[in-house]
């Protein structure tokens, strides 16, 4: 009786989906409306109206700022969830299992992550701060920094990342995101335009475009520094085992 | 010659995305996730979208694939299921 109401509930449920996509407008035709008027508009005056030659760049910071700033609050609220249930690591009070393991690590291993984790930092730096003319920007950038983090933590050992990465600083990292996109966009609030604006007015116009690229470049670093440090500090999180 | 590339990816896609359901090692089916962020990554690539293969490559194979095997080594192997 009961399995009988779920499946009727069920089949209901698919129902009600499947008249919904029949009403959708075909897949991949290019006469959809968001092919017809909002791609145009992007492709041809994107450039000009977002100050980024990567589009991409220049739709996720400009024309859906909001969206991005949304995004960037969403991963530092995960972070505090995620400290919430596992807590701080410290030192005092807790190891890992790397660092109790008794297996000798590699030394190819640790040879290869020694030479390559400094090009790998310099490479999520390139790709944070070259993200409005190349694919890439803060995200991205943000997650190989983190990465990199982790290699080292998973070689070298917990407590060697613990003091090279001290608490007092990541504290005030993890909300590099929100802060630069804050710092960004209130400079336009300041001028009597709108949040999220990038634009000076009492600038003459010849600096508007290096204003536009300055504004953009912080809040791109905010959310580089702040999404590694939060992965590499969700990941220290996790990692950590109570000392006996 | 691309056509038949992507075809190749998608399958191989839908053959590791099958697997790390059926899959019932949890350890393994971690890897075998990794390995479709990999191919999702390319596929990415080849559907001109540079900006998500990077995340792809770097969040789904990297960093997702770390914290599943810190969740897995914090449980524990029950065989007699």
């Amino acid at each position: 009786m009961k399995k009988g109401i779920i499946i009727f509930a069920v089949f209901l449920f698919w129902l009600l989906l499947v008249s919904a996509m029949v009403s959708l407008p075909p897949m991949g035709s290019p006469e959809n409306p968001a092919y017809s008027h909002i791609v145009p508009r992007y492709l041809e005056e994107g450039v000009e109206e977002a100050g980024a030659h990567n589009i991409i760049t220049g739709i996720i910071l400009n024309y859906r700022g909001y969206d991005t700033m949304g995004e960037v609050t969403v991963i530092l609220t995960a972070l505090m969830g995620v400290l919430a249930v596992l807590g701080r690591e410290n030192l005092l009070h807790h190891t890992s299992k790397v660092d109790e393991s008794t297996i000798e690590r590699s030394v190819i291993v640790k040879c290869v992550v020694r030479l390559l984790v400094p090009f790998i930092i310099l490479f999520a730096l390139y790709i944070i701060l070259h993200g409005a003319e190349s694919p890439g920007g803060g995200f991205q950038g943000g997650a190989i920094l983190g990465a990199s983090v982790i290699a080292l933590t998973l070689t070298f050992g917990f407590s060697l990342t613990v003091k090279k990465l001290p608490l007092k600083y990541r504290t005030v990292f993890e909300s590099a995101g929100p802060l630069g996109f804050f710092i960004s966009g209130v400079i336009g609030l300041f001028c009597g335009l709108n949040f999220l604006t990038y634009i000076i007015p009492s600038v003459a116009p010849a600096y508007q475009d290096l204003i536009r690229h300055l504004l953009l470049l912080i809040i791109e670093i905010g959310i580089g520094v702040g999404g590694g440090t939060i992965i590499a500090s969700v990941f220290l999180a996790m990692e950590k085992v109570g000392k006996e | 010659m691309l056509r038949s590339l992507d075809v190749l990816l998608l399958i191989f896609l839908l053959v590791t995305a099958i697997g790390v359901v059926c899959t019932k090692d949890l350890l393994g089916a971690a890897i075998i996730f990794s390995a479709y962020s990999f191919t999702m990554a390319i596929v990415w690539q080849q559907l001109g979208a540079p900006d998500l293969a990077l995340t792809e490559a770097a969040v789904g194979a990297g960093v997702t694939t770390v914290l599943f095997l810190i969740a897995i080594s914090r449980t524990v192997r029950r065989e007699d299921e």
